[in-house]
């Protein structure tokens, strides 16, 4: 079922007061403040058919396949145009409206393939598709096939996009926690669930980390005197959490037995790498694909100096 | 409705150790075992179902099949397409090579891939030309039914399942298996975790009926997603047949596996890994996934064939 674009009756307050929100419960998609600032054609594509828009309950209907990916964050709705052109690859511009910023930017570290162009907060081009985000909104235009024309018509809009965000928007408060030194910069996730972790390293078919919408991650990996690893941070909404899913990857993951009060050294692994945490009140800090012990050991220890 | 099975925990040092899911495990290290080449098919006697000891499976390449502007060229499709089930059939003759895997009285069912919002659809050359020599085995234009979503599998006495590849965020890979997701009525049920998609096989409507596995692999997809990012695709100009979909995922697999270290220039395991492909083996018996059992024939253009 196409999603109807005057019915946006699932938007919470929240996001219809957001500056970039629609401002009714019901409304057509072209009273969507960015929807408005799109043209109706450009450089010879025109808006091909109506504007359609997709939320939470039907999302499955334009991202069949893939929508709990985007409801793994707090993905409020998308609004989606389609310009064509006569011999000429049709651009599809895709506006994702976020509950907040940390979502937009989470959405966007999902794929850190492309170019960094100036768009934005971030924003990525390669072969036809940009994408950025900026403050709640993450952005994704595509051409079906690039041409320097097709490019163009892409940047245009986006920029026409960039322009209609007024303000920008805080990044998740985790990022601050990351230890700088070593940290390779495309390789940063920001996400809540297991269904993301598990899209980018897989630990397990079961939530070892317990982790759920209300749970901060933010993942990256690290290279320091040669030697790499990958460092997860985990922020739960109580102590007890952060202490239950540590206690639950040292016995599930590690394979020790958990005892209060007992420190946990990182353990080589059978592939010879090194895994290791550390909780710091509501954080846990987890180290995997270590090198060696003392990688382990500093990301750890310096994950926990920010904890 | 399916019932909820208990979920048997596997972390990725199972992985590692190759005991949870065997080759798959290898895969995610990047050490996958290589595919038992070979030019010249000894096809299975009982096409109809997985071979044993040897699951042949057929690779044919051709340099012109996607040409200028990712334009796909149907002849050359028709041309491959015949080729591959001929050596899979072990006939010389493209119309006796038919008549093994579909009877005039079938009602046949052309499950192909449209995913439009992925846009890693089944290219329209490679079902027209599947439609075509169904037609000329004495099917009546009435009795074949090319579609994807609201297949009346029920009605089918026969099953051509036609899928793309793509690397999918939440089964690993989406080809063969995942192809049939949408017999079930909560398709979405069957990801992430994705172990029970080889159940859909088994289904009574589906059961038995699938005769011939024809892949477009054409232009393969071997990004993680979400969506598609174009720089993650690629023109591969091939077709792929068989009847076992476990050793043809298998395969697919093996070959985005390659596909991601080149464009890396490191390790870039699938993630989460295609557990569906091993259960689809172990559980529940539809053929195999492992590398010294599948027999890949070989044929047509060589360069950069990665497998």
């Amino acid at each position: 079922m196409i999603a109807s674009a005057f019915c946006l009756g699932f938007l919470s307050l929240a996001v219809l007061m957001s500056p970039t929100a629609p401002a009714e419960q019901t409304m057509a998609s072209a009273d969507f403040v960015l929807a408005k600032a799109l043209p109706q054609d450009l450089a010879g594509w025109q808006k091909s058919r109506d504007d359609q828009v997709y939320n939470r309950d039907d999302i499955f209907d334009y991202l069949d396949g893939a929508g709990e990916l985007y409801l793994a964050f707090d993905f409020r709705f998308v609004f989606v145009r389609e310009y064509t052109k006569p011999d000429a690859p049709s651009i599809v511009v895709e506006i994702y409206q976020m509950s907040s910023s940390a979502d937009a930017y989470g959405i966007f570290t999902q794929d850190t393939d492309g170019q960094e162009i100036r768009f934005g907060q971030d924003a990525l081009y390669g072969a036809g598709l940009l994408r950025f985000w900026k403050d709640n909104v993450f952005v994704r235009i595509m051409a079906d096939r690039e041409t320097p024309e097709a490019k163009e018509a892409v940047m245009k809009l986006g920029g026409t996009i960039d322009s209609a965000i007024p303000e920008a928007g805080p990044k998740p408060e985790i990022l601050g926690k990351l230890p700088v030194e070593g940290l390779e910069p495309p390789t940063v996730r920001f996400f809540h669930t297991v269904i993301s972790l598990n899209s980018h390293y897989f630990m397990s078919n079961v939530n070892i980390l317990n982790l759920s919408p209300d749970t901060q991650v933010v993942m990256a990996r690290y290279e320091k005197n040669g030697a790499r690893g990958i460092l997860i941070l985990v922020e739960y909404p109580s102590e007890d959490k952060a202490y239950s899913a540590g206690g639950r990857f040292i016995e599930m993951y590690l394979l020790q037995r958990f005892l209060p009060e007992r420190k946990f050294p990182p353990v080589e692994l059978e592939n010879k790498k090194y895994a290791g945490a550390v909780r710091a009140g509501r954080c846990l800090a987890i180290a995997v694909e270590a090198d060696d012990k003392a990688t382990a050991e500093d990301l750890l220890k310096r994950a926990s100096a920010n904890l | 409705m399916r019932k909820k099975k208990a979920v048997k925990i596997v972390t990725r040092r199972d992985f590692i150790k190759g005991a949870a899911m065997g080759t798959l495990g290898l895969a995610l290290y990047g050490r996958e075992r290589e595919l038992i080449a070979g030019v010249g098919a000894e096809p299975g006697s009982a096409p109809f179902a997985a071979q044993n000891p040897q699951s042949v499976v057929v690779l044919i390449r051709g340099e012109k099949a996607v040409g200028a502007e990712d334009k796909i060229d149907a002849a050359a499709v028709q041309d491959m397409i015949d080729a591959a089930v001929r050596e899979f059939a072990g006939e010389a003759d493209t119309a006796r090579a038919w008549a093994k895997f579909v009877k005039p009285d079938d009602t046949v069912g052309v499950k192909f891939t449209h995913c439009g919002w992925m846009r890693v659809h089944t290219e329209q050359p490679v079902i027209d030309a599947i439609v075509k020599r169904v037609g000329e085995a004495g099917v009546a234009a009435g009795r074949i039914i090319a579609q994807d979503e609201g297949l009346p599998v029920a009605k089918c006495t026969a099953l051509i399942n036609v899928p793309t590849v793509k690397v999918h965020t939440l089964t690993g890979i989406a080809v063969s298996l995942k192809n049939y997701i949408n017999f079930s009525p909560k398709p979405a049920s069957y990801h992430a975790p994705s172990t029970d998609l080889g159940e859909i096989y088994l289904k009574p409507e589906v059961k038995g009926k699938t005769r011939l596995i024809i892949v477009d692999v054409l232009r393969p997809y071997f990004g993680p997603g979400p969506q598609i990012n174009p720089l993650h695709r690629w023109n591969y100009g091939g077709i792929m047949v068989g009847t076992d979909p476990v050793a043809i995922d298998t395969t697919c697999l093996k070959l985005c596996q390659v596909k991601r270290r080149l464009f890396k220039g490191e390790d870039w395991p699938i993630s989460p890994p295609a557990d569906n492909i091993t259960a689809a083996d172990k559980t529940f018996n539809l053929g195999t996934s492992d590398p010294a059992k599948i027999k890949l024939v070989k044929l047509g253009w060589g360069k950069d064939v990665l497998i």
